[in-house]
């Protein structure tokens, strides 16, 4: 059967994981790797570099380079004006629609842009499972996590962009609430859990309940533009100031700045921009973005009931709360040490692993229930809003609200769906309007056209109507105000295969140079052999080492064209004029070995 | 809802054989019923029609359901089944967030037993009698700090005025909130009494009531509150 793998899609990183024998273990790379980096670089002849190439990219290719594209995920143009400043690549798209990122001469949408990052984890675990010798490698089915505080959109988006990558999104699950099911794993604790989770991009806060294994979430809240990243520009803007830069430059000082970053997790003093940098100046700048997560802290608290001191453990997740002054904030307000025994870049990806495994397998041990985010409502009279679904409450979950006609015969109505805390209209996220079509001509007020809305367990929305006096179904026609139609999406998955090909090609190409470099490196050892002048003088033909060294040149020659085949046939070439001379030193080496005299000696 | 008019049985789409109304499996075929005709949140849960909830046995009845037909155990099943799951588990979470809030509670029984209050802006309109009172003098001292306001007087003096304005309020709030735990008390003693209809009748008609007046004093303190944040 194939595989089922959990996904943190993250701002920063990305990992894929899976379930071996009711264990969640993240899927590495031969180094030992488990994160990709979330960068996509688009070359000039369309090839695409996700991960620590795409990164490396940045360097020097920063306008074809894309990162932290969770950000525009479900975004309109008008909502990420501002923050694109900051971004090497550009940001575009029409009034009213969809974010489109363009790199060199194509644009992509967001969704596009993770799916590169989705096709890379697919592929990583494919070929570990290859590697683990299994029949049936095939990687089509997939959770993915997202922040609890993303919207319906952003979670559309999400799920989009695991359709276009061919992966059946099993499911959508919160990242706090599935690190939790991670932690839960090998402590059968029961009692409350209040989970921070500052990653890349986002802030999350979720307060649970475990109790006989049920994960009960019971309020979340979060910024969903609140992060590591903050820091950096931060700290960056100390650097840059207002002098004008390449695009290059600013990714070298980015670099710079994390890396600092990183170092004042546990040194007191770093250098930055050629300057002593203390972990008290770094805290003295950051403090005003690590506060900002402690309002969302007491509202999520409040939503729950509870006071902090209530909170049995408190559990640390995110890269960023790596940095001692976020650990030392959370420790303030809940007056106790977090835990953070497990990597806290990992156990998101653990748990949606664990998640995955409870889909396929029917494995009852544990079960999540988590909660929608923002409350829903639609537009009424004079731009108000009116609540059909709380925040925080369970999921799945639905409601109706009631609809009638204002004219006679009036045969259509229109609704616009929100989300958000906010009275008003404009202060809430616009999430779709719909035209509710078909309604039997009477008179005005007559019908009565209930619209049924629920929200399922991944925090996705599908709406139904049904006009009650005739009991006639209507049709409804959805306009997502920030997302992609089926048949955009159904496209992009189309275009996603020609993308595919290209990698294909380009990963050949990369492997093919690296099969290449490893042969010239190893000419070259055999010429520098100590003992190479007797060796050529007594077992070489004349002219061999000419012949291995011209065809040595011919290869470097060819080595950075983009002609895979090219470079296949001269790095044969040469492992075929090196094949004797290899003989000849083996064949030495083993006679110095066998004559009693070590090989290090030869 | 008089008792002899409720269904008492529901249909299984998967097999056509019957079901007790507050069943979530079929008894035939074992299959997860849809969400056709079902029971009130509470005999959805196994409760008591009762105004008392213990919020420990409404967890753990929200967890055993949630085991037994959350949509994550319906993932490879047919179609029908992971709608039925869907429906149900939406419906019982429904359940446990109407129960879970005393006051919802209430609301929820009233609409149940046929007492619905008819929304909350007709709600808001008609000024309960029983506070007829409070509320003619809120209003005039409203009045009067508003004008205060706009003839510049410091901040400070008219906020004070307009704390002083609520206690009354509250007041009132705290003996409402007395008022519906005693009804709520009494309409379950009936409840386990097996009381006529004609003897529930007084106790509900109260608490919609109390509701009412509850609702309409919300409103005037979310009024006050929004004078001095607005400050």
């Amino acid at each position: 059967m194939s595989k089922v793998v959990g996904i943190d899609l993250g701002t920063t990183n990305s990992l894929v994981a899976y379930v071996e024998d009711g264990a969640p273990v993240v899927i590495r790379d031969k180094s030992g790797d488990g994160l990709v980096p979330s960068v996509v670089s688009v070359a000039e002849d369309g090839a695409v570099y996700v991960g620590r190439e795409g990164q490396r990219r940045l360097l020097t290719d920063a306008q074809r380079t894309a990162y932290s594209v969770k950000r525009f995920m479900g975004k309109g143009r008008e909502d990420v004006r501002h923050e694109a400043e900051h971004f090497p690549f550009r940001v575009s798209g029409e009034a009213g629609g969809v974010v489109r990122i363009g790199l060199g001469q194509k644009e992509f949408t967001p969704p596009e842009i993770s799916a590169f990052i989705l096709r890379e984890l697919k592929r990583r675990a494919e070929d570990f499972f290859a590697e683990q010798g299994e029949l049936d490698n095939d990687v089509d089915r997939a959770v993915i996590t997202v922040p609890a505080y993303f919207n319906d959109a952003q979670r559309t988006a999400t799920r989009d962009a695991g359709r276009i990558a061919g992966l059946e999104v099993l499911r959508i699950i919160n990242e706090p609430t599935a690190a939790s099911l991670a932690y839960g794993l090998d402590k059968r604790h029961t009692g409350l859990i209040a989970v921070y989770d500052l990653g890349g991009g986002t802030f999350d806060i979720s307060i649970l309940r475990v109790e006989d294994g049920v994960f009960q979430v019971l309020s979340t809240n979060g910024d969903t533009h609140l992060g590591g990243d903050d820091i950096d520009v931060l700290l960056m803007d100390t650097i840059l100031g207002d002098r004008a830069r390449t695009a290059e430059d600013v990714q070298a000082v980015r670099q710079a700045v994390i890396q600092a970053k990183w170092d004042l997790s546990d040194r007191d003093e770093t250098m930055l921009n050629g300057r002593r940098f203390t972990r008290a100046e770094f805290e003295a700048l950051i403090a005003p973005v690590v506060d900002r997560t402690i309002g969302p802290v007491r509202q999520a608290l409040a939503d729950a009931g509870l006071e902090p001191s209530q909170i049995d453990e408190v559990v640390l997740v995110g890269g960023s709360t790596r940095i001692p002054l976020v650990r030392r904030r959370v420790e303030e307000v809940f007056g106790k040490t977090p835990h953070s025994e497990l990597n806290p870049d990992e156990v998101v990806a653990l748990g949606a692993a664990v998640q995955a495994d409870i889909l396929v397998t029917g494995n009852r041990e544990m079960l999540l229930l988590d909660v929608t985010p923002l409350s829903l409502g639609i537009e009424t009279m004079g731009g108000v809003v009116s609540k059909i679904i709380m925040r925080n409450s369970t999921i799945p979950a639905s409601g109706s609200e009631m609809f009638t006609t204002a004219v006679d015969n009036q045969n259509a109505v229109d609704i616009h769906v929100l989300q958000g805390e906010r009275e008003l209209v404009a202060d809430n996220r616009s999430l779709a309007r719909f035209k509710l079509r078909g309604i039997p001509p009477m008179p005005a007020g007559m019908a009565r056209v209930q619209v049924q809305f629920q929200i399922d367990a991944n925090g996705i929305l599908s709406v139904t109507a049904r006009e009650l006096r005739t009991d006639v179904e209507q049709t409804i026609e959805v306009k997502p105000s920030y997302g992609l139609t089926d048949e955009e999406v159904e496209r992009m998955l189309l275009d996603s295969f020609e993308h595919a090909e290209a990698d294909f090609a380009a990963r050949m190409l990369i492997e093919g140079r690296n099969e290449a470099e490893a042969v010239i490196q190893a000419t070259e050892k055999s010429l520098r052999h100590p003992d190479f002048a007797a060796i050529e003088k007594e077992e070489l033909a004349p002219g061999e080492r000419q012949k291995i060294e011209s065809v040595m040149a011919g290869l470097r020659m060819v080595l950075n064209s983009k002609d895979r085949e090219t470079i296949q046939k001269w790095t044969h070439a040469l492992n075929d004029a090196t094949q004797h001379l290899a003989e000849v030193i083996m064949n030495r080496t083993v006679k110095a070995a066998l004559s009693g005299r070590s090989v290090d000696d030869v | 809802m008089a008792s002899s008019t409720t269904p008492t049985l529901q249909v299984c789409r998967e097999c056509g054989g019957g079901a007790p109304i507050d069943a979530h499996f079929c008894p035939q075929c074992t299959k997860i019923l849809s969400l056709g005709r079902h029971g009130d949140y509470f005999s959805f849960l196994g409760l008591p029609r009762k105004l008392n909830v213990d919020p420990a046995e409404l967890e753990r009845r929200l967890r055993d359901l949630s085991r037994q037909f959350h949509p994550d155990y319906f993932y490879n099943a047919s179609p029908g089944e992971r709608r039925a799951s869907l429906e149900r588990s939406s419906y019982l979470n429904d359940a446990y967030r109407t129960l879970k809030n005393p006051v919802a509670r209430v609301e929820y029984l009233l609409e149940i037993e046929g007492l619905a209050a008819k929304g909350p802006q007709e709600a808001s309109k008609a000024v309960p009698a029983a506070l007829l009172e409070e509320v003619f003098a809120l209003n005039e001292e409203l009045d009067e700090i508003r004008d205060e306001r706009a003839g510049g007087a410091p901040p400070e003096a008219w906020k004070a005025r307009l704390e002083r304005a609520r206690v009354p309020i509250d007041a009132k709030r705290e003996a409402h909130e007395a008022d519906l735990t005693a009804l709520s008390k009494r309409w379950d003693a009936l409840v386990d009494a097996g009381a006529s209809d004609a003897q529930r009748r007084p106790i509900l008609e109260a608490l919609r009531d109390r509701i009412l007046e509850r609702n309409y004093i919300n409103n005037l303190l979310a009024g006050i509150q929004r004078e001095l944040d607005g400050a």
